[in-house]
């Protein structure tokens, strides 16, 4: 294998994680606000590829078009936590798990009912094509997606260290009691943290949409997602993106070397592997449990 | 004494109506009673490891798929015998079983829900990726065998064979959950450590619940591919396994009585909305979710709420 090709296939991993990346960030931020994971959270990823394509059939410039999807990913966030998941909160974690499976459900028949099996897309918002730099052929797309995701991460990094929103929202996911009593309301930043990740979620989507397309099957991606957040340690923000990026990795390179059956198995086995040896991930803690 | 006289009448009564069903219901009914009968099993299953013993899996339609691949792949490339062909069938789900069981022992909640996905996700991708063997996404086309001389195309005899497993479950069941490892199921659940420190294994016993809720799943599977005769990896997908959960959901976690009323209602359901096929998924969901969040106990729990409140007033003076 020559040096450009495994650059290729490394940028190649790289893009791909990223949007993993994005997806597990997306999963992390309520789990660690509010302990339930967002099974759901592929649907959020749909959520926002279909707005993305509602509004670009308006005509609106991708300018408008971005900032006006995750606005709507924000806002379905915040309606399935006040209007589902605030009812269960305190249900056993079978409760959970299978409410958010169901409400994911719900979105994707109500999207298939609606726009049926069709494969839609958006056009490139990139003004220019593929180019090659030193052999290496660059799809902007990808670099695009890279640039969102670190972007991202800069400004979750700035929020959770110096917002006062974000401190609230660490002090919620250490202790809720003593964040009520040092006047935080728990409630409110329970809400916007499922906003925050929905709206993450529709980025992801609106991300997406021009690469592999829009179909009401998009959301399937949450189980990389899930994959990714495991490798990370499901407590871990720095771990989700670390994830990400090393199973975009893993596939790229597994599906380069041994064909794309082991490109489609390895995930679920690096999931079963983690689960087996270190069900906390590379950055989690166990948590301690008073008996 | 009453109460068992009312049992015994019941179940003659079930008896006799499994008898003549075949040959007074028309062909679609029946082909329907099966499908119910099918549900039950897999119900029953799901519902002791569920339901009983408090493990979320999201994978009972692969333990079905295994059943249904394996029986049916058996019966189109072999000579064995139909009934061994469902027993290799249900031991292999049971397999299945094991390898999910194994780590579950040490997991629990949402990493339990993962790695039955992973499972899940992983028969479905192999079932694809081979698609000599098992027909990949076309599916697979099950010929009709025999049992004891009769061809299993004769409905009647279908029907019989469906029924009797279904039958053999339910007692089966009933009489697990009274036993030193039906108490073991609902120990687990309802307090690990407590269980634990009485010397209940509780990681064999989650094993063994897993073991015995694949099994029944099998042997679903193998019936469902011989019903319906036809096989494809769609139908063993994440939103049938929330199907099957929709069922012990809404009749009634950890009851039996709540896994054959909500297999009945949802197989039903789908009939009584056959105008709306597509919507399909979405009722269902809907369904799900605003049981999770207002009916708790299932539809078991709504009735023997009613049933008690009278008696709760009469203590009462």
């Amino acid at each position: 294998m020559t040096i450009t090709i495994a650059l290729q296939l490394l940028i190649a991993g790289l893009s791909v994680g990223s949007i993993y990346a994005l997806v597990a960030l997306a999963l992390v931020i309520p789990f660690k606000a509010s302990s339930i994971l967002n099974f759901a959270q592929g649907e959020l990823v749909t959520v926002g590829a279909y707005a993305a394509l509602v509004l670009t059939a308006l005509a609106l410039p991708y300018w408008v078009v971005l900032p006006v999807t995750i606005l709507i990913g924000f806002v379905v966030g915040l309606f399935i936590e006040r209007a589902m998941i605030r009812r269960i909160m305190a249900a056993p974690e079978f409760t959970l798990v299978i409410a958010t499976f169901a409400i994911g459900l719900i979105i994707k028949s109500a999207i298939r009912l609606y726009w049926q099996d069709n494969l839609f897309t958006i056009d490139n918002p990139l003004p220019f094509g593929s180019f090659r730099v030193a052999g290496v052929v660059l799809n902007p797309q990808y670099l695009w997606v890279i640039f969102c995701t670190t972007m991202l991460v800069v400004c979750l990094a700035w929020f959770f260290k110096f917002n006062p929103l974000g401190k609230a929202m660490r002090a919620v996911s250490q202790s809720q009691e003593a964040a009520r009593l040092m006047g935080v309301s728990v409630e409110r930043v329970l809400m916007i943290s499922w906003g925050i990740s929905s709206a993450i979620g529709a980025l992801g989507g609106i991300l997406l949409a021009p690469i592999i397309g829009i179909n009401p099957e998009v959301g399937h991606l949450v189980l990389k997602a899930l994959v990714a957040a495991v490798i990370g340690g499901f407590t871990s923000l720095p771990g989700a993106v670390v994830g990400g990026l090393l199973l975009g990795l893993i596939e790229t390179y597994s599906g380069a070397f041994f064909g794309s059956t082991a490109k489609n198995i390895l995930p679920f086995v690096v999931l079963v592997v983690f689960l087996l040896v270190r069900p906390y991930g590379l950055f989690g803690r166990a948590p301690l449990v008073r008996i | 004494m009453k109460q068992n006289q009312q049992t015994v009448w019941m179940i003659l009564a079930l008896l006799i109506a499994a008898g003549i069903a075949p040959w007074v219901l028309p062909t679609y009914y029946l082909y329907l009673l099966n499908l119910i009968l099918i549900n039950i099993i897999l119900a029953l299953g799901l519902n002791v490891l569920t339901g009983n013993s408090g493990q979320i899996s999201l994978c009972h339609s692969s333990f079905m798929a295994i059943g249904a691949y394996t029986y049916t792949l058996l019966n189109n490339h072999s000579q064995l015998p139909m009934l061994l062909c469902v027993l290799v069938a249900v031991l292999l789900a049971s397999v299945g079983g094991i390898l999910v069981g194994y780590p579950a022992r040490r997991l629990s909640g949402i990493y339990l829900a993962l790695a039955t996905l992973a499972f899940l996700s992983l028969t479905q991708i192999l079932i694809e990726e081979f698609p000599d063997l098992t027909g990949g996404i076309r599916g697979l086309k099950i010929e009709p065998s025999e049992f004891l001389g009769w061809s299993m195309g004769n409905e009647t005899m279908l029907f019989y064979i469906v029924a009797i497993a279904c039958g053999f479950c339910l007692y089966i069941t009933a009489n697990m959950m009274r036993s030193r490892i039906g108490r073991a199921f609902d120990a687990i659940r309802t307090s690990p450590h407590a269980a634990q420190a009485l010397g209940i294994q509780v990681a064999q016993v989650k094993l063994v619940a897993f073991t015995i809720s694949a099994a029944y799943a099998g042997l679903a599977g193998a019936l469902f591919s011989m019903v319906v005769g036809f096989i494809d990896p769609v139908e063993f997908g994440v939103s049938a396994s929330l199907r099957y959960i929709t069922f012990i959901v809404v009749g009634g976690m950890g009851s039996i009585a709540g896994s054959v009323i909500g297999a009945v209602v949802f197989t039903g359901l789908p009939e009584a909305l056959r105008g709306i096929k597509e919507y399909g998924d979405l009722v269902y969901s809907a369904i799900l979710l605003l049981s999770l969040i207002f009916m708790p106990n299932g539809l078991v729990g709504l009735l023997r709420a009613r049933k008690s409140k009278p008696n709760a007033s009469t203590v009462g003076h």
